[in-house]
């Protein structure tokens, strides 16, 4: 269990989700406690005991995040409704404590898999591996900056109650440190020749993707497609520990082993299907999701734009309302799209690197025309 | 909230019948289904499976009738003749929803009829009707027997009289009380059928927080692949499974003694979709639909892997004929491909095709002597006991334990033999939900089977699907418990109640002589390779690892070295 305390660890410090060393505190439980830290303190122990778990994680937000939390915990008090789509499929709501005090934490952690502690950070668990605690931190972290930068803007458009001067406040000094990470594309641009060609440009662009916070790693997904198979990131895999984890998918249907592919495969298809491409990229760009949610809820059958990108409504899978209804077509000219809420996917005719190039430059964009709108509206 | 259940207690011998209202303590604390049905076992925890007096029960799951997907299941349960354990196996179908409507949560059988019984619950009235069956009827005719009857029907077939003992209960024929020889307790009751009808609708406390929670379970079953995936059991039934297992090497071939079948395309659910286009049904109130069938039922994934890959053989006719048989004579499918493939071993012999539905019918029909027994008790009186692969004489599914550690662990500490969906470590260790795990490794795994047999012990409570948490989880499950129940527990305290029964079954089975020498696996798994190949290594157990692993799992659970509950907590569980 050391072994995850110690990777976890870094992936939080690595992704820029903490800062410092000190802020984090893991704990894995199996007969015993496995932490980073030395000794295990009264209230963590206390929290094993009242919850049937395995793993926690307390860890303080890096200082622009940490602010953004603070100040919705301010504004809701006692819980954050995220607005994002997957968070709503897949965290519903975060619950807001005063302090780490083990009954109050362990009534949040009863119902949720995390919980922000005002005067301390957030709280997470797990009850198969600390990777489940570290997703819901990640995952909290994306929907209250992604709730915070939509609530300003919508309130300020007209589309939502206005923002306290102290938000605004607030938005404006963080603004500039939230800009999208610039840096040169290293990625080859050969068109893939072998199956370890295709699984090596997966492995580097899905890096390149974390690297960049494009995407928070768990979620996201990447493919490829050549001679009817598509090579695609696994449910649940993290994009910047690809190898191992890509499954080999036949086009016609012909094998079940997809089962353990990503979410999004038949999105995949029919993206494939509709626009002839070769390889797909989807990531949770934070500009992108919150621009995405500028405006009224987008229906099912509604489309509108962020310049000439299509946004598009549909949930996360094959359902109903899934958005394999809805962004396939939307593709099929602009070899992009946002769905709405969610996060963009960017196809290529002929590699993944290409494809990254969309998904960062739909990420500059809807940050410019985020801090433009500000200008004009604050 | 007043949380009471409603148990019928009927006592063949003298043909009785008496509703009462449980004690809202106990109803609170066990919650229905698997958990009251523990309860109810663990008051006579030493008695004989085939003693009159031994109760066989009915129980629903407490969410029954609400509106909550994937919900409609119950419980049957007993002293398994086959294993001498306690066994409890969910069950689909319709009968759960019945007993509901007929304002019963459980019913609790002990007695044994002089004749062969039909028992009949109709709009509150309990009847003993003397049953028409012949002999040797099929289950086909058992249930069209039931034709013009609008309600839920639970039946044993020909297996169960002839003393099979795995034999099981069909519910609305096609619904199996799967493992353990459930249908033998309740043929040795003299009882047939059970037939229930009911119309009353299940109170829901909070229709508005129900239909906010079925919202949420719905996303969340739409964005699982292993469900509403293109390949998932929603589009092909758990025969999704057949390909995975076998690209991962673990698929039991050869009674075991090999981990991969060059021939599983052979069975593989897209062969099965292409070439017989079979039709979806679900139990009631699942969106799922995971059972196919075409002119026949289409076997489940265990079925197709154990008459397939583990007796060797590649003719799916053969296959799904083997398996109407046992779906016609009322025998748990595993077992009897796990016991015919123990034969062949001891015999050196393989029996395929047409030999292997030859010998399903021989069980079938009575003709044989050994083999309605099982393979532990067939491979002891052949002399070569170590062939049956069985932990606590249930026969191991179609996992292989050298491919997945947690569940080796998992069939040792299985309450009822080697059973796969105690903990269901298949969730994380292949199919990655809810994240994936190392397969290959011990390492964490003791507390994480602990906590997901805490945690299917509620499922099988509430009357829940196992395959409905590869997209949900209980976080969303528990709103809707309190929702429909009016209980105010959370996730936490359902996981505490999944943990006491858990610790109940287990004080149960330590009662009945169980211990640590019994949770083991055979020996092959410690000391045979299975087959590596395409970059995976299927090595055997460390014997050392899986021991240390077991003891931390003891602590964990906190039992002493030899597996029995410690005496401090069954004080603190009042057992």
């Amino acid at each position: 269990m050391m072994d995850q305390v110690q990777k976890y660890h870094a992936k939080l410090i690595r992704q820029g989700l903490v800062d410092t060393q000190g802020a984090v505190e893991l704990y894995g439980l199996d007969d015993e406690i496995y932490s980073n830290r030395d000794g295990v303190p009264e209230a963590v122990s206390a929290l094993f005991g009242r919850l049937n778990i395995n793993s926690l994680i307390i860890a303080r937000p890096n200082p622009v995040q940490w602010a953004i939390i603070q100040e919705l915990s301010r504004i809701n008090q006692t819980l954050i409704c995220p607005c994002d789509c997957e968070s709503l499929t897949f965290i519903h709501d975060i619950p807001l404590v005063a302090h780490l005090e083990p009954s109050a934490v362990a009534q949040a952690l009863n119902r949720r898999k995390g919980c922000i502690v005002k005067d301390v950070g957030i709280v997470t668990t797990g009850s198969v591996s600390l990777e489940q605690a570290f997703i819901s931190l990640s995952s909290i972290c994306f929907a209250t900056f992604v709730k915070f930068f939509v609530d300003c803007l919508n309130g300020l458009t007209g589309f939502g109650a206005r923002p306290e001067a102290r938000s605004l406040d607030m938005l404006s000094s963080v603004m500039d440190t939230c800009r999208p990470l610039e840096g040169v594309n290293t990625l080859s641009r050969v068109v893939p020749k072998s199956e370890d060609a295709i699984l090596e440009s997966l492995d580097q662009t899905g890096k390149i993707v974390v690297d960049r916070r494009l995407v928070d790693s768990f979620f996201g997904n990447i493919s490829y497609r050549d001679a009817g198979i598509i090579y695609i990131s696994q449910t649940g895999s993290s994009l910047d520990e690809l190898p191992g984890h890509i499954d080999r998918v036949p086009l016609d249907g012909s094998s079940t082993c997809e089962l353990t592919a990503s979410s999004e495969l038949l999105a995949h298809v029919r993206v494939y299907e509709h626009t002839g491409d070769k390889a797909i990229l989807h990531g949770h760009p934070r500009f992108s999701v919150i621009m995405s949610m500028h405006g009224k809820p987008l229906s099912f059958d509604e489309k509108r734009f962020v310049a000439d990108v299509p946004v598009v409504a549909g949930e996360v899978g094959a359902g109903r309302h899934g958005l394999v209804h809805t962004l396939p077509a939307a593709m099929e000219q602009t070899h992009a799209a946002i769905v709405h809420g969610h996060g963009t996917f960017a196809s290529s005719p002929g590699t993944v690197s290409e494809a990254f190039d969309a998904l960062s430059a739909i990420e500059h964009l809807c940050y410019e025309r985020y801090q433009s709108l500000m200008t004009k509206y604050a | 909230m007043d949380y009471a259940l409603q148990v019928l207690y009927v006592d063949l011998s003298a043909r009785t019948a008496r509703q009462a209202r449980l004690d809202t303590e106990i109803s609170q604390r066990y919650l229905g289904g698997r958990g009251i049905a523990a309860y109810f076992l663990s008051r006579n925890a030493t008695i004989s499976a085939l003693d009159p007096q031994a109760p066989l029960i009915f129980a629903a799951g407490a969410l029954t009738g609400s509106r909550l997907p994937a919900a409609g299941r119950m419980i049957v349960a007993a002293i398994s003749p086959l294993t001498d354990t306690l066994c409890s196996c969910s069950v689909g179908g319709t009968l759960a929803r019945e007993l509901r409507r007929a304002g019963i949560d459980m019913i609790m059988i002990t007695g044994r009829s002089q004749s062969e019984l039909v028992l009949r619950i109709e709009d509150g009235a309990v009847t003993f009707e003397e049953s028409t069956c012949a002999a040797s009827s099929g289950l086909e005719d058992i249930f069209s027997g039931f034709k013009g009857f609008k309600g839920a029907v639970a039946a044993v077939g020909r297996a169960a009289f002839q003393g099979c003992l795995y034999a099981n209960i069909m519910v609305d024929s096609t619904f199996s009380s799967g493992r353990g020889g459930l249908g033998r307790v309740m043929a040795a009751k003299n009882l047939r059928a059970l037939a229930v009808k009911g119309r009353s609708r299940t109170h829901v406390c909070d229709s508005q927080a129900e239909e906010l929670s079925r919202t949420d379970i719905m996303r969340l079953f739409d964005a699982a692949p292993a469900i509403m995936g293109r390949s998932g059991i929603r589009n092909y039934g758990t025969g999704a499974l057949v390909d995975l297992i076998a690209a991962r090497r673990m698929m039991p071939t050869a009674n075991f003694r090999r981990t991969y079948f060059e021939d599983s395309r052979a069975f593989c659910a897209a062969r099965i979709k292409q070439s017989m286009e079979p039709g979806s049904y679900a139990c009631h109130g699942c969106p799922i639909a995971c059972k196919k069938k075409g002119l026949h039922e289409i076997p489940e994934y265990e079925t197709l892997s154990h008459f397939g890959a583990l007796n060797e053989n590649s003719d799916l006719a053969a296959i799904i004929e083997a398996n109407h048989i046992c779906n016609s004579a009322g025998m748990d499918t595993i077992t009897t491909a796990a016991t015919i493939a123990c034969l062949a071993e001891i015999r050196a012999e393989r029996y395929t095709g047409a030999a292997l539905v030859e010998k399903v019918a021989g069980i079938a029909e009575g003709t044989d002597e050994l083999l309605p027994l099982g393979s532990a008790r067939l491979a002891h009186a052949m002399g070569k006991p170590w062939t049956s692969m069985s932990v606590k004489a249930l026969e191991m599914p179609a996992y292989d334990p050298r491919g997945a550690y947690g569940m080796a662990l998992a069939y040792a500490t299985s309450t009822r033999g080697a059973c796969h969906l105690r903990a269901y470590p298949i969730s994380h260790e292949i199919l990655r939900k809810p994240v994936a795990t190392d397969r290959f490794t011990f390492a964490g795994k003791a507390r994480i089977i602990k906590i997901a047999e805490d945690l299917n012990a509620v499922v099988d409570s509430i009357g829940a699907c196992k395959f409905a948490f590869l997209g949900a989880s209980l976080e969303e499950y528990a709103k809707g418990f309190a929702a429909v129940t009016g209980l105010a527990y959370d996730t936490q305290d359902l996981m505490r109640i999944g943990d006491h029964i858990y610790t109940l079954e287990r004080w149960i089975n330590t009662q009945r002589g169980f211990s640590v020498k019994d949770d083991s696996l055979p020996e092959r798994f410690f000391t045979e390779e299975g087959s590596s190949g395409a970059g995976i290594e299927i090595r055997p157990i460390d014997r050392a690892a899986f021991d240390e692993a077991l003891q931390r799992y003891y602590r964990i659970r906190a039992c002493g070295p030899d597996g029995a509950p410690t005496k401090r907590r069954r004080e603190e569980l009042g057992l």
